[in-house]
């Protein structure tokens, strides 16, 4: 006959081996941009993903840049970041596993009241920007290879023109501040709509510029390779990509809204195989 | 992560004259010497009449100075963003985003470092010098002069000690430095803007320009006051 | 007689509730040298540093060649006019050249001439070969006479000297006693606190006992030959 103490721990193990699938998963970090942030999207549709799969998302907010570095260096285990290029040569380097497209919002070109340039109400970003440049109003910029700097930059290439000395100001800071210190050199910059919303209040600076579609700006979700790090969390990276272009994913990250506004469109797209 | 190549090549740039990186480092000396030069010999006068001079409130100054030395720096720079903001009171100065702010910004948080390490120096004098000096004849300012003199090291070590809080500080300048190129970019802002960019090796390339260059001014500085600094 | 005189008056100090001085009163005459006894905790340092004005008084005043000043707040052009020198004198962190030109400095005096002055001084006190050595090499002995030299150069009316031969050896204090008595002649006049009996009984000192807060004077005793030496 087995006594009672062994037969409690037996027990014990038992059910601890049985409840295993119950138990919380291994926390998943995420690693994105400071604009995707502050836009305050991840706050709002990031519980809905955490309640069904029972795992907290890690958010690290960084530089562009910088979040492509942490998932290199096999520091974060799935990426949201806006910068096509970029992400381009990250899959082709092998980091990444799989890639997926998950959304867009656009850009907006903001600036003074007094617009010296005369760029209101355009629909054309480069004739905008050329006009911006010739104008001598001072620009304000992310400086920093962020996605939005990058835009930024091919819009002066096409243009054929950019702000010259005094009047580019090159900030290299996050676009909260760019817009900050934009509102307080009432100068322009190119933003995100979604961070713009959030500090329209607070700097003085109206929208110009939107609607042209060379302002779109593509999102996407990129799980970190588990065969150059083997100690990620690819599981739960995975869980994350495919609950944010699931139709339940797409339909929070549309239902997000700032002032009743519409900030990010969903954009899932079938899935594209890594470059070989 | 490779540091070896980053590094080489900061130090190349460095050596070859590269405009870019000596424009941050020129920000950053600038910037720095040129506020402790300005705060230095008011806040050494202070902590002296501080250490010798009896007056009501003086223990409630000096826990407040010491306090200060606490104060987190990004916290002066937020205080000195709203006074020079659009909308704060000096607003119209327009010194946001200019060397000058940063000027401003490093004064004030050099100015706890300076007053406590001097009031400490003095307080350690011993207080013969002051008496003999008054003694020989020696008007007050002279007394207190000799008594600095005396204790000279520890108050270079002070002047060393404020300079190297204000050239190796982020918060403060990014706030109303604004990290512009060019402008006021200095070398620990430009840290912050690599490692953001994810060139961390970049970063550390710049990180180990600024201790070679703080080690040299060091260096020169402790020549300078010869070999008495030890004993 | 010639010569010119200190005179203080009712000076007073008390500690808490301790009166230490109650009163105290001197005159003391240029040429002469006086010796301020008494027993510990008596005041005697403390009235040599309220003379120096090291120390506020509560009360008292001190006249010199007629020009009265208030003890209770030193006056500056007292200031170089009595020199006080430490039981262990504080040299400053420099050569014992520029220790002894100090007040010199503070004078305004030229370079040149300060130099001049300064040379003599090391002569006087036999320190002419440590001009350029640093304080911290120096005996206690050779301290002294360069705290004693500092100040005679500044041809101060008094000087107090708190217990210039403590701790020093036979011929460390030899020479700082000749000194003294260098000190004492012409137109100055010198008050050492002390305790040290050969001091005291020297004949060219008068002596002058702190008690109970208040001063009396000695009698001289018998003038006995003192060989002359005078410094050239």
């Amino acid at each position: 006959m087995i006594t009672t103490t062994p037969r409690l721990c037996l027990a014990l193990a038992a059910f601890l081996v049985c409840s295993a699938p119950l138990q919380a998963a291994d926390d998943i970090r995420l690693a994105t941009t400071t604009s995707t942030e502050n836009s305050g999207l991840l706050a709002q549709i990031l519980p809905k993903f955490e309640a069904k799969y029972g795992a907290k998302v890690r958010v690290v907010a960084v530089g562009t840049g910088a979040a492509l570095k942490l998932g290199e260096n096999c520091d974060a285990d799935v990426l949201l970041v806006h910068a096509r290029s970029l992400e381009d040569k990250f899959m082709a380097a092998g980091f990444g596993s799989a890639r997926k497209d998950v959304m867009y919002n656009d850009f907006i070109i903001v600036g003074p009241k007094s617009d010296p340039a005369g760029v209101r109400g355009s629909k054309d970003v480069i004739a905008a920007m050329k006009k911006i440049a010739g104008s001598g109003a001072k620009f304000v910029s992310r400086g920093d290879e962020s996605g939005t700097h990058q835009m930024e930059k091919g819009y002066w290439k096409d243009a054929g023109a950019q702000p010259q000395g005094a009047a580019y100001v090159s900030a290299g800071q996050g676009m909260g501040q760019v817009l900050t210190m934009a509102g307080e050199l009432q100068g322009y910059t190119l933003t995100d709509r979604a961070t713009f919303a959030a500090y329209r209040d607070k700097i003085g600076l109206e929208i110009l510029v939107e609607g042209d579609p060379r302002m779109f700006n593509p999102y996407g979700v990129i799980a970190v390779s588990p065969q150059k790090c083997p100690g990620v969390n690819n599981k739960g990276a995975m869980a994350l990509m495919d609950w944010m272009v699931s139709p339940e994913g797409q339909q929070a990250i549309a239902a997000f809204k700032v002032h009743g506004q519409q900030m990010f469109f969903p954009d899932a797209k079938p899935a594209l195989k890594p470059a070989a | 992560m490779d540091l070896i190549e980053p590094t080489l090549e900061a130090f190349r740039l460095l050596f070859t004259g590269d405009p870019q990186l000596w424009r941050i480092i020129w920000t950053s000396l600038y910037c720095s010497t040129l506020a402790i030069a300005l705060i230095a010999p008011f806040a050494i006068a202070l902590g002296f009449l501080i250490a010798k001079v009896r007056f009501p409130g003086r223990r409630a100054l000096v826990v407040t100075v010491q306090g200060l030395l606490s104060f987190p720096t990004v916290v002066v720079g937020l205080t000195i963003y709203m006074l020079l903001s659009r909308q704060g009171p000096l607003g119209f100065l327009r010194l946001l985003f200019t060397p000058e702010a940063m000027i401003i910004g490093y004064m004030l948080i050099a100015f706890p470092v300076l007053v406590v390490f001097t009031l400490s120096s003095v307080q350690g004098a011993d207080p013969r010098v002051y008496e003999t000096a008054r003694s020989l004849g020696a008007h007050k300012v002279l007394a207190a002069w000799t008594t600095l003199r005396e204790v000279r090291f520890g108050v270079m070590a002070s002047i060393f000690n404020g300079f190297g809080r204000v050239v190796s500080e982020v918060g403060c300048s990014i706030m109303v430095g604004g990290n512009i190129a060019g402008l006021t970019r200095n070398i620990p802002t430009a840290i912050a803007l690599e490692t953001s960019k994810g060139e961390f090796a970049q970063g550390i390339a710049l990180g180990f320009v600024l201790i070679v260059l703080a080690l040299g001014i060091n260096a020169v500085l402790s020549f300078m006051q010869g070999e008495g600094g030890m004993t | 007689m010639t010569g010119h005189l200190v005179r203080i008056d009712g000076v007073a100090k008390r500690f808490g509730d301790r009166l230490v001085l109650s009163g105290v009163a001197a005159r003391f005459l240029s040429g002469e040298s006086y010796v301020l006894t008494g027993d510990n905790g008596s005041g005697k340092s403390t009235l040599m540093r309220i003379l120096a004005g090291l120390e506020d008084a509560d009360a008292g005043t001190l006249e010199i060649d007629g020009r009265t000043a208030r003890l209770r707040g030193y006056p500056e052009w007292l200031r170089g006019e009595i020199v006080y020198v430490h039981q262990h004198p504080y040299l400053f962190d420099t050569s014992i050249a520029e220790n002894i030109g100090f007040g010199l400095k503070a004078r305004g005096m030229a370079p040149d001439e300060r130099r001049r002055i300064v040379a003599e001084a090391l002569e006087w006190a036999g320190l002419g070969h440590v001009a350029q050595v640093r304080p911290s090499k120096l005996s206690g002995g050779e301290k002294q006479r360069v705290a004693m030299a500092r100040a005679k150069v500044l041809h101060p009316r008094l000087f107090l000297l708190d217990e210039p031969t403590a701790n020093l050896d036979r011929d460390g204090r030899q020479r700082v006693l000749d000194l003294i008595h260098d000190l004492g002649q012409g137109e100055n006049c010198v008050l050492v606190a002390c305790h040290d009996q050969e001091l005291i009984q020297l004949p060219f000192m008068r002596q002058l006992r702190l008690d109970a807060g208040r001063l009396t004077a000695f009698p001289k005793s018998a003038e006995k030959p003192v060989p002359a030496r005078r410094a050239p």
